[in-house]
């Protein structure tokens, strides 16, 4: 470039108008984000958002107790305590996740031998206190029989690929 | 000697080494379910398979001895070929149930499999299912993952020595089964659990609770009886979850008791754990440490008469503070004897086990004397049973009948057997005369009568007479059943310089008698207005009797020294919190001293084991027997006719922490309610 | 008395009137000034915007306002508390003040201002040279190493651009001969003089970014290192005012281009014709003053942060010789031609 057309150009604020027509010309293209809380965008059936304890379509609750999710899980955000249930099964008696520790990387359910630990895919489970953060077993099957259909679609949509 | 190389490395070992322990001395592990160290060799799991040069097959290391020359490869192609397709053989009818099995994690089935498991299985057809045993409330049975090792048949002939597991029908239809549906009735039943390389037998009061990897380990010392056996406290969160045990070749090998390992459900219930003062109206009341203080302060300024017992599980470490205490206020009215046995304790050749619970695997002759060493102390009768069955070593008894494990010439519970015998006469006497290592048990509890020291002083003269101490070989030993008893006479809880002795101290209508643990005295002699302190850490007897209670810590709660029959002090470390407003004893008796003006000159436990170094060079030698000097001991006096006996009534039973457990009531329906037996 | 104040009282409260008419569209500009700037911004990065308070959003800036309003003011422990409210109340006063001189309109040949000066582009320059005061006091009072880099850079860069703000003013006084807003707006300007005041157009444009911190000469915010600024510790009511003087400003220096170079609020280009005669000055003035304030808004959209010398380098090495040659240039050339107004 001669050296006149580069002053030409600098004079004539060349790059700084291509810059500013550029945003001219995308202020009228589509948008690309959503209005999140009317519209909501799709979800892949690997998305790993709040957990939920699935059970058999019997009832029976699925978990057995094994505590390989409480091993594997890098944030140490999940808690079980077992006991034998009277029916001699091994059961927990206490299943607990503190959601304020997660780090949701999904390590539980892929620790899950029964497919018991999800990670679901509700992600609207803002609180306004952190105890309402710390999860029971109870509130992690009411999940599982609340997302059950959508858990078990994903679960079968995903499952060529394990 | 013969020599030969492993993997290229050679090594030269003892006769009739097999391959396998040769590899282990060159630090080369081998894959093996059967084999176990402690018992015989079936090689019947065929995964210790390694190729020797010349052979032509693989040969199972475990089974073949180490001749000259030979070439062994532990890692080649050949050998992974082989322990593959045993794997796979073996997976064929184990359940996929790992995250369901208390094993998971410290399984061997588990880890062989990651390095010679498939990842995938070739087996269609249905697996097999077998029907789940009842070996007892201790024992979990789940058959369908057994893998038939035999460890458990062969544990329980030839350790437990209650042959009832074995290996019923043949190939598919192979199943481990108790015989006509006995149960366990061992002891040692608890070590199936540790001996099982999978599932198959897991312990029921450990059932689904914790996974091996949230657990962390304490060393510690079991206090259940005076053998000391070295145990590790399994804990998480706060709570003892299990007990194991921990390898000491020269007390329990690899065993421990039932007792000393189920009895962790005890130390969670019936707990003290806040001050107790007893009010007007005479009913125990809850304060704080400083009211408890203050109530006992007071009550030492109006009082003469002091004296203290040492209860059956108590550290050297309590005891000698207690003691310091008592001095402090010339009180020389000690005692560690709650029934009042009646022995020598002024010299120790007398009252220790001489001959060392491993030193019993030489000799060739055992005369037991009141005494049911597999009620009293578990782990020497499994050395005993093991000399028996390894050497054939002859067990006589006299004393009351026993229900011992291994076969015993029963003489009778007539004393004038043991008179005859200290005059050469006797049917054991030619037998005595000829053994060249022979031993003498003697029961302490059996010296529980008022001639109990004439007894121990006509036993004295037995060995005196058949030689039974000579200059490398010491074979008396009394057999005491309670983990404080060493550590008192070796550190001097005992009554001296006219001090009174438990009966004595009973009788004589003491002001204050301070009880650091005792639950086990006769409190109907207790005197109405005698103040009691109760220091302990479970509520029982002595709580119920005392006007002011202490809450103290259980063993696992504290670090302390233990003294085991031998007189092998053995530290014990502090694996959980004591619970509620408890501390550890020694800490307790520090401030209530410096609360009564008579500060103890320790401030730490440091210190304290110092002052205790100097008071006795043994504690300078934490788990060694230092032995002593062969002397008369006992007192000449006549003898009645009364027959010995052993004072357990429950094995279960023994302490307050065992009778605070579950588990060892379920034992107790389990074993002794059930055909009205003693153990076993 | 009362008979003797009455005919003073009307006056004043007619001249108060006439304040609160100016002040309150002004304010209620700062406020969609805001939500034009967020929408806008919104449609450049292809994102939607505030679309939740109100229609599209239009109650968005006074759901801002409350929220300003209802939260605490925190008075720094370690502040020189009197300076530090003081500061931005100052930069707000100032920022309305200036509006005094500004002509909005012609109605019934009167011209729309609050008060007619021989002098008001001096009293303009002068009211947004004091702009800088409020700054300092603010960065200083503080005492808060951000909020002092943040009021010295914002100082320093005000100072640097006042100069050829200087200059691009003489260039356009020399072709209009006074000193007076609306007859700065009447004069009649040959085309060519026009043209050649293009590039100082340029020049005022790229000035006036600078003189009110906007992008991308917004150092003294600079959030990257700076957090924020000389307003760093300010909250609630003082950073209401702040924010309400930086946006006051930002219309005040759009409409004194508008006056300077794009006629007021006669109608653009100088076209005179029947279809657009019926519009109100007013209109055309404010939307001159939008297409400003737009292209303040498009090249925060646009543009990066610059770095701080290359920020002074432009206004001391740049934007000085080239408005002073300039000055020079269109002086000789209006002499040249005998063009200069009388």
């Amino acid at each position: 470039m001669s050296i006149i057309a580069r002053t030409l150009k600098g004079f004539l604020l060349f790059e700084i108008v291509k810059g500013f027509s550029l945003t001219f010309k995308y202020m009228f293209k589509p948008k690309v984000t959503i209005n999140y809380p009317f519209e909501k965008g799709p979800i892949s059936p690997r998305f790993r958002g709040e957990h939920a304890l699935r059970r058999y379509p019997n009832g029976e609750e699925r978990c057995i107790a094994c505590k390989l999710c409480e091993a594997v899980c890098p944030a140490l955000a999940i808690t079980i305590e077992a006991e034998p249930r009277d029916d001699g099964s091994r059961r927990t008696t206490k299943y607990d996740i503190d959601m304020t520790k997660c780090i949701y990387c999904g390590l539980c359910q892929e620790a899950c031998p029964v497919d018991a630990i999800v990670e679901g895919p509700n992600f609207e489970f803002a609180t306004e206190t952190r105890e309402e953060l710390y999860y029971d077993k109870d509130k992690l099957l009411e999940n599982g029989d609340r997302w059950e259909a959508q858990i078990a679609a994903n679960l079968k949509a995903d499952e060529k690929y394990r | 000697m013969p020599k030969l190389t492993i993997d290229g490395m050679e090594v030269e070992v003892e006769n009739g080494t097999s391959v396998l322990q040769a590899a282990e001395q060159l630090g080369i592990e081998i894959p093996r379910f059967c084999y176990h160290d402690k018992l015989s060799v079936p090689a019947n799991c065929r995964m210790c398979l390694v190729e020797v040069e010349g052979a032509p097959k693989p040969m199972a290391s475990c089974a073949m001895s180490c001749a000259p020359d030979m070439v062994v490869h532990t890692g080649s192609e050949k050998v992974h070929k082989a322990r593959k397709a045993v794997m796979e053989f073996l997976l064929i009818n184990h359940p996929l149930d790992c995250p369901i099995c208390d094993q998971g994690g410290e399984c061997d089935l588990q880890d062989q499999s990651v390095a010679y498991g498939y990842d995938s299985s070739r087996y269609d057809e249905p697996k097999r299912a077998v029907k789940d045993k009842d070996l007892g409330p201790l024992v979990k049975t789940v058959m369908t993952r057994c893998i038939h090792c035999t460890r458990c048949v062969r544990f329980s002939d030839e350790i437990a020595g209650v042959p009832v597991m074995g290996l019923l029908q043949r190939g598919e239809d192979t199943e481990i089964s108790n015989c006509l549906g006995e149960t366990v009735n061992s002891e040692m039943s608890g070590n199936l659990v540790d001996i099982c390389p999978v599932g198959a037998l897991t312990a029921k009061p450990y059932e689904f609770n914790a996974r091996p990897w949230e657990l962390s380990q304490t060393d510690a010392i079991d206090v259940m009886d005076a053998v000391g056996s070295n145990i590790s406290l399994c804990t998480r969160s706060g709570a003892i979850i299990r007990i194991q045990p921990r390898m000491n070749e020269d007390i329990n090998e690899v065993w421990i008791a039932d007792k000393t390992r189920y009895i962790y459900d005890g130390l969670k219930k019936n707990r003290l754990d806040k001050s107790y003062v007893r009010n007007a109206k005479g009913k125990l009341e809850a304060v704080n440490w400083e009211d408890a203080f203050e109530a006992i302060s007071n009550k030492f300024k109006t009082s003469e008469k002091i004296g203290a017992i040492a209860g059956d599980m108590a550290d050297v470490e309590s005891m000698f503070a207690l003691k310091g205490l008592m001095n402090e206020f010339e009180s020389n009215n000690l005692d560690y004897r709650q029934r009042g046995e009646n022995y020598d304790i002024s010299n120790p050749a007398g009252y220790r086990f001489n001959t060392t619970i491993a030193g019993l695997e030489e000799s060739d002759l055992i005369l037991l004397i009141g005494t049911n060493p597999r009620i009293e102390a578990a782990m020497v009768n499994s050395r005993i049973r093991k000399t028996v069955f390894n050497n054939g070593t002859k067990v006589a008894l006299i004393g009351e009948k026993a229900d011992l494990n291994y076969d015993y010439d029963y003489l009778g519970n007539e004393l004038s057997l043991l008179e005859e015998l200290a005059s050469g006469k006797g049917s054991i006497a030619k037998q005595l005369k000829a053994a060249e290592k022979p031993v003498i048990i003697l029961g302490a509890s059996a010296l529980n009568r008022k001639d109990g020291s004439a007894i121990h002083n006509l036993v004295y003269k037995i060995a005196e007479k058949f030689k039974i101490v000579t200059k490398d070989w010491n074979g008396f030993n009394m057999l005491h059943q309670n983990a404080s008893t060493m550590g008192a006479l070796e550190i001097g809880f005992t009554p001296s310089k006219k001090g009174l002795d438990t009966a004595g101290m009973l009788k004589a209508n003491m002001d204050i008698l301070y009880l650091l643990g005792a639950d086990d005295l006769d409190f109907s002699k207790l005197d109405k207005d005698t103040f009691v302190i109760y220091q302990g850490s479970h509520g029982g007897e002595g709580a119920k009797h005392a006007d002011v209670i202490l809450p103290a810590s259980a063993y696992t709660e504290k670090h302390a020294i233990y003294m085991n029959l031998e007189a092998r002090p053995q530290t014990s470390r502090q694996a959980v919190f004591p619970v509620g407003e408890a501390k550890a004893d020694w800490k307790i008796i520090r401030a209530l001293s410096e609360y009564l003006d008579k500060k103890l000159p320790y401030d730490d436990l440091l210190e304290l084991r110092d002052s205790l170094r100097k008071t006795s060079e043994v504690f300078d030698n934490i788990g060694e027997v230092i032995p002593v000097e062969w002397s008369e001991f006992g007192k000449t006096g006549k003898i009645n006719k009364t027959g010995l006996s052993v004072d357990i009534d429950n094995y279960y039973q023994t302490n307050i922490i065992a009778r605070s457990s579950d588990t060892m009531s379920e034992c107790v329906d389990a074993f002794i309610n059930k055909d009205d037996k003693k153990v076993a | 008395m009362i008979e003797l104040l009455t005919p003073y009282a009307i006056q004043v409260a007619f001249i108060v009137l006439k304040i609160l008419l100016i002040i309150v569209p002004l304010l209620i500009g700062v406020a969609y000034l805001t939500y034009a700037e967020r929408k806008v911004m919104a449609a450049m990065q292809l994102r939607q915007g505030p679309n939740m308070v109100g229609p599209f959003g239009l109650l968005q800036p006074f759901a801002d306002g409350l929220k300003l309003f209802s939260k605490e003011t925190i008075l720094p422990d370690m502040a020189n508390k009197p300076i530090f409210v003081l500061a931005p109340i100052l930069t707000f006063l100032l920022s309305l003040m200036a509006w005094a001189v500004i002509p909005f309109g012609e109605l019934f040949g009167k011209t729309l201002l609050l008060s007619n000066i021989n002098v008001g582009i001096l009293y303009l320059f002068a009211v947004s040279s004091l702009g800088v005061y409020g700054i300092l006091m603010a960065g200083w009072a503080s005492n808060s190493r951000y909020a002092f880099l943040g009021g010295l850079r914002s100082a320093a860069q005000m100072v640097s651009y006042e100069v050829s703000i200087g200059f691009v003013m003489v260039t356009v006084l020399l072709t209009t001969g006074s000193l007076n807003l609306t007859e700065i707006v009447m004069a009649e300007r040959p085309f060519w003089v026009s043209v050649m005041l293009f590039p100082m157009f340029i020049v005022f444009i790229i000035s006036i970014l600078a003189e009110t911190n906007r992008t991308p000469f917004d150092l003294p915010e600079g959030e990257s290192e700076l957090v924020g600024g000389y307003n760093v510790e300010y909250s609630s009511m003082t950073f209401a005012l702040f924010f309400l003087g930086e946006y006051a400003n930002m219309i005040l220096m759009s409409a004194i281009t508008v006056i300077l170079f794009m006629g007021g609020w006669l109608p653009p280009f100088g076209i005179e014709s029947v279809l657009i005669d019926w519009v109100p000055g007013i209109v055309w003035f404010g939307l001159k003053i939008c297409m400003i304030l737009f292209i303040f808004l498009w090249s925060r959209a646009t543009l990066p942060r610059y770095r701080y010398d290359q920020l002074m380098r432009l206004g001391w090495k740049v934007f000085l010789p080239f408005s002073l040659v300039w000055v020079v240039l269109v002086a000789g050339v209006l002499l040249a031609t005998d063009s200069l107004p009388v």
